[in-house]
């Protein structure tokens, strides 16, 4: 017998996620069918038509591939600086106290503004995309790294240097296991945001990538295409964070156990 | 030459504009493979001092030599066993127990047979490969005991470790934790606020005053070794008891008038 808080199997769960977004794109398709809808709603059928077609030609693979790149780029040099800055932070007072200013400044500017500056720097090449997609990465990861740092249990840090460990021994061998939960939740919010930058950028000022593809469809009335584009950047999105879920799974075995109650 | 010796150690904390003395002019030796225990009311400063021989507070005052060395900071010489296991969630209980071998860069084969070894001094052999999280608090405990013991040091340090546990797995505790001395003959300085847990352990039980700490009492437990469990019924041991609650009941009383 189920009991409310009984676990349902994954079929059911799967169900559940996937019956809004169905039901959705069923209502989205009869409207278009039987009912005049404006231009920039095309039938969900015409879309999957125009996606399948570009794939089929490879041109979505090649924008989609010079939109990951980007992002993955901007994505691994932003929370290489996050993470490892956020951790410093977390266990160095004047390293949290040097940070804490300008981060809480310039957080809530949209990187992107910075584009145009970073274009005349750089140039317009991938450079300046790169740079500010690493500008976006680096708060999240920044910001759940230093939390996840200041969270370390004092007893453990005790432990660890009873046990003879140095300094290097406890930054690499307790706060780093000890903030990983949290530190993988701010990747997983940055990869997102990475995707979010890297469209927004190639929307700005591009000649390849899905964001171009985008703002090109949109100029020449082709929703179909812009649909097909944006279709791309919701996959490559859902494959990345299912890829970080995944990992956060095998990583945290230990810390997951005796927490059944959590899910994730 | 004694293996601890601590003499007049004196420590204030400072918040704001208030100063909390906790411990005032506290000394203690304690002998090579003696269990020394320290009971106290609540809040005496009995922990704090433990944290300052383990190197983890620095004292206002005083000297500290184990072996004849002075202790300046944490160091494997000193096992520290706290109340709430600080384990590594992330670490299989094998894992912990080797760790301290691992941070020394002992090979691996010897972190295991180590590791091993002091599993099965616990009895948690079959647990090796299980994570901290899956267990019970008596076997985090024990886990925790395992982790100490495997890099050997001189003297363990232990802070009211069952405390978080229920009056019966305390008990076994008790019973296996003096098992275990009974054969590895550690020395140990164990901090409590339950007498009958500190007179079955001990040779020797120190009374701590109340805030600030300082030495009420010191009490030789003379109980013929290796004790059972039911030595707890014996006249001699409800003595002890006796002895010992007068002392203290004074100063847990003072504990009361003060916070009301």
């Amino acid at each position: 017998m189920a009991s409310p808080t009984a676990e349902y199997s994954q079929a059911q769960r799967l169900l559940l996620g996937l019956s809004l977004p169905v039901l959705a794109l069923i209502a989205w398709e009869l409207c278009a069918r039987f009912m005049t809808l404006p231009s920039y709603l095309i039938a969900p059928s015409a879309i999957a038509a125009t996606t399948w077609d570009m794939a089929l030609s490879g041109e979505l693979w090649r924008h989609a591939d010079a939109s990951l790149a980007r992002a993955l780029a901007g994505f691994a040099i932003g929370a290489a600086g996050g993470v490892g800055m956020g951790l410093l932070a977390g266990i160095a007072r004047p390293v949290e106290h040097f940070y804490e200013p300008i981060v809480s400044l310039t957080y809530p500017v949209p990187k992107i503004v910075v584009l145009p500056v970073l274009v005349a720097w750089l140039g317009a090449g991938d450079a300046s995309k790169i740079a500010v997609i690493a500008a976006g990465v680096f708060y999240p990861t920044f910001i759940n790294a230093l939390y996840g740092a200041k969270a370390v249990d004092r007893l453990h840090v005790w432990s660890a240097r009873n046990m003879g460990a140095s300094v290097v021994q406890v930054f690499f061998k307790v706060v780093l296991p000890s903030a990983l939960p949290q530190v993988l939740a701010g990747l997983r919010i940055a990869f997102a945001l990475s995707l979010v930058v890297v469209v927004a950028a190639e929307m700005q000022s591009s000649r390849s990538g899905l964001g171009f593809l985008i703002i090109t469809a949109e100029d020449n009335i082709r929703f179909d295409l812009m649909y097909a584009a944006i279709i791309a950047v919701a996959l490559a999105g859902f494959g990345g964070d299912r890829l970080l879920v995944h990992l956060r799974r095998r990583l945290l075995v230990g810390q997951m156990v005796g927490r059944e109650g959590e899910h994730g | 030459m004694a293996l601890l010796e601590v003499r007049d150690i004196a420590k204030t904390y400072h918040r704001g504009a208030r100063s909390v003395p906790a411990i005032d002019r506290f000394s203690i030796t304690v002998e090579e493979g003696e269990f020394v225990s320290i009971v106290g009311p609540s809040g005496c400063g009995k922990s704090t001092f433990l944290h300052i021989l383990g190197g983890f507070e620095s004292p206002d005052g005083g000297t500290m030599l184990l072996n004849g060395a002075p202790i300046v900071g944490p160091g494997p010489d000193r096992g520290m066993v706290f109340q709430e296991f600080a384990l590594f969630p992330w670490r299989s209980v094998a894992g912990n127990v080797g760790w301290a071998l691992e941070v020394q860069r002992v090979p691996k084969a010897k972190r295991l047979a180590v590791a091993a070894k002091y599993l099965k001094l616990v009895g948690l052999t079959a647990f090796a490969d299980v994570y901290p999280g899956e267990l019970s608090g008596g076997m985090k405990q024990r886990a925790a005991l395992a982790r100490v013991l495997a890099f050997e040091p001189r003297i363990l340090l232990m802070d009211e470790p069952f405390g978080a546990l229920d009056a019966q797995t305390r008990e076994l505790m008790q019973e296996e934790l003096n098992t275990i001395w009974q054969e590895t003959r550690k020395t140990v300085l164990f901090v409590t606020h339950d007498i009958e847990e500190a007179i079955y352990l001990s040779d020797r039980v120190i009374v701590f005053t109340t805030r600030p700490g300082r030495l009420k009492d010191e009490v030789r437990i003379e109980l013929a070794r290796p004790r059972r469990i039911d030595v707890k019924k014996s006249a001699e041991y409800m003595a002890y008891r006796n002895r010992i609650w007068d002392s203290l009941r004074a100063e847990v009383l003072k504990t009361r008038e003060e916070t009301g």
